[in-house]
């Protein structure tokens, strides 16, 4: 049977080598999918350690890109043995780029930091405009909307993405966070959000608070 | 002698001394906001204007005339023209008009080798076609679209150039010139491997990525060379990655070659301005190396001790932060920026710049009023 602490310190450690020989080797095993969840699991926590090294300043960001690489590259390993059964999900986010910006890094990496904490996320991509996420917040009723931008004029774009949730009645169903370079206390007031961040793992806990 | 001659001529010896380690007679200025801001500011399209450039001169003319500056408030341009008929990735225009550079590949992990071996040759043959659509297909096709590129860019750049040289013969701004480069790690980054692909490479590969650095290290100091280096002007490097690279990532394979960019150039009898981008606090102990009289315009950090470590040997500028002219009322703009002068401005070695360019303009916002006051209130009352 696979060493699942082994596995947790791992990936928080960003073994590449270790991580992927450890989970051929488990899959090998013809496992069945409840051990296949532990699998997985385990290497939720192994992302827990890499965002606390990540606020102890031991890791950066580049760090959490190379994590959420490994950990999709890991999810697409067991997938064929998870897909029997049920996977238990802590809650769904829609997040984008919003409209005028094409920024995406620090979204993906709050993306496949959400995705791995057990959250669907449903990513609408960059550019994005209001009625799209109020498309989207229609169709899937996230708890929580992500709003993400580099530029300066993300801030008004987040404010007319928040102005179009509420013409469109939704505002109230939703939390709203919102993240990158230029947010900060004031904007997001300005912007009618309910957070805001420029980490992704500090982003990740205000939405764990909010889904328990 | 005109007046804007004379101002010119005021504004030029500012930056001479300033750029040579003297005070001078006050701190000089560049108004943060772009061309994309200045369109915008005159009520005009922002994609229309920049695929019709004869539509500029007026809206050049109201934005020099509304907001004071010392150097030519052009900024850097991304004119769409050359990028469209090339097919660009790495460059394009957003659905609002801005020209943006999102994250691409134009190098496959696997290319290291062939890239180390001959950069340019990689560059030519195996990036470009990649980056760039224009570039694939039949030879006589690709040098047809290559040309119209170059034509459409130099067309656009002599009209851009043209209503630069009105602008500085009647509003008197120092004459500047500039190069652009990057620090090879950043190239690197930017447009051959991209942010995601780097930060894998750093884990899996560092080895290929200190040479790939140590070989594109020339083509880099030739993109930033000066036509001539005893012209008044500088080199300007934006810094990208190295805020988000662990401490021992940083030392041995980003600074190595960004460190010999900067003293190559220095040593040539350039100045070199450098975008400190994101949080460099940890990194400052490394800045304090680079040459003398190095110009550094800082995103994000403390001010005071950014004065203390660096501002004896360097030019500090940057760290006003241009999200205040939105959010703040006048007084709040006005107050941060004496809060910087008093720090940064005594001894010397200070030029007021922003945290970032200024692009986007929303109409009914404040922040037209909040610039217009912060520049008056430096240009009044920025001595040293």
């Amino acid at each position: 049977m696979i060493d699942l602490q082994a596995l947790t310190q791992a990936v928080g450690d960003l073994d590449e080598n270790t991580i992927l020989t450890m989970i051929n080797d488990f899959i090998e095993t013809n496992p069945s999918g409840e051990d296949a969840q532990k699998v997985v699991f385990a290497c939720q926590q192994g992302m827990a350690i890499v965002g606390e090294l990540f606020e102890k300043n031991e890791y950066y960001v580049g760090d959490l890109i190379f994590a959420g690489e490994l950990l999709s590259k890991t999810i697409d390993l067991l997938k064929p043995v998870l897909s029997s059964v049920a996977t238990q999900k802590f809650g769904s986010i829609v997040i984008g780029t919003v409209e005028g910006d094409l920024h995406d890094i620090g979204k993906n990496i709050f993306g496949s930091m959400a995705e791995a904490a057990g959250f669907d996320v449903y990513d609408l991509g960059i550019d994005v405009s209001p009625s799209a996420f109020v498309e989207k917040v229609k169709e899937v009723k996230p708890q929580i909307v992500g709003m993400s931008g580099v530029l300066t004029l993300a801030i008004d774009s987040m404010k007319n993405t928040v102005n179009a949730l509420n013409e469109a009645g939704l505002r109230e169903s939703v939390k709203i966070i919102i993240g990158g370079n230029p947010v900060n206390e004031d904007a997001c007031k300005q912007i009618g959000a309910d957070a805001f961040t420029t980490n992704a793992a500090e982003g990740l806990k205000t939405c764990q608070g909010w889904v328990k | 002698m005109t007046d804007a001659a004379a101002r010119t001529n005021e504004r030029n010896q500012i930056f001479r001394d300033l750029f040579s380690g003297k005070t001078p007679k006050r701190v000089p200025i560049s108004n943060p906001a772009t061309q994309d801001f200045a369109i915008q500011h005159a009520g005009l399209d922002l994609a229309e204007c920049q695929w019709d450039l004869t539509k500029l001169e007026p809206v050049y003319d109201k934005f020099c005339q509304d907001f004071y500056t010392d150097t030519y408030p052009g900024g850097s341009i991304r004119i769409p023209s050359h990028y469209q008929i090339l097919g660009s990735t790495p460059i394009v225009m957003s659905s609002s008009g801005f020209m943006q550079h999102p994250d691409v590949v134009g190098m496959l992990a696997e290319e290291y080798d062939q890239f180390i071996a001959s950069p340019y040759d990689c560059i030519v043959e195996t990036i470009l076609p990649r980056l760039y659509t224009g570039f694939n297909g039949e030879p006589g096709k690709v040098a047809m679209t290559l040309a119209k590129a170059m034509r459409a860019q130099s067309d656009d750049l002599a009209h851009l150039g043209a209503i630069r040289a009105k602008m500085n013969a009647k509003y008197g701004f120092a004459g500047m010139i500039g190069a652009l480069t990057e620090a090879p790690f950043d190239f690197m980054a930017d447009f051959l491997r991209s942010f995601k692909g780097i930060s894998g490479d750093v884990r899996r590969y560092p080895d290929k990525v200190a040479a790939a650095c140590e070989a594109v290290l020339p083509l880099m100091i030739k993109k930033g060379t000066l036509p001539n280096p005893s012209m008044l002007g500088y080199t300007f490097i934006p810094l990208h990655m190295a805020p988000y690279l662990r401490d021992k990532d940083f030392a041995t394979l980003y600074w190595p070659t960004f460190k010999k960019l900067v003293e190559t150039l220095a040593s040539m009898g350039q100045n070199v301005q450098l975008f400190v981008e994101q949080d460099w606090m940890r990194y400052l102990d490394y800045l304090y190396e680079l040459p003398e009289n190095t110009i550094m315009r800082f995103e994000y950090g403390d001010a005071k001790v950014i004065k203390e470590k660096l501002g004896q040997k360097h030019i500090i500028s940057g760290l006003y932060p241009v999200t205040l002219l939105q959010t703040g009322t006048k007084q709040q703009c006005v107050d941060k920026a004496k809060e910087l002068l008093d720090i940064l401005a005594p001894g010397g070695r200070y030029w007021w710049q922003a945290d970032k360019s200024i692009i986007h303009l929303e109409a009914s916002g404040p922040v037209v009023e909040n610039l217009k006051a912060v520049l008056d209130y430096v240009h009044e009352n920025g001595t040293y």
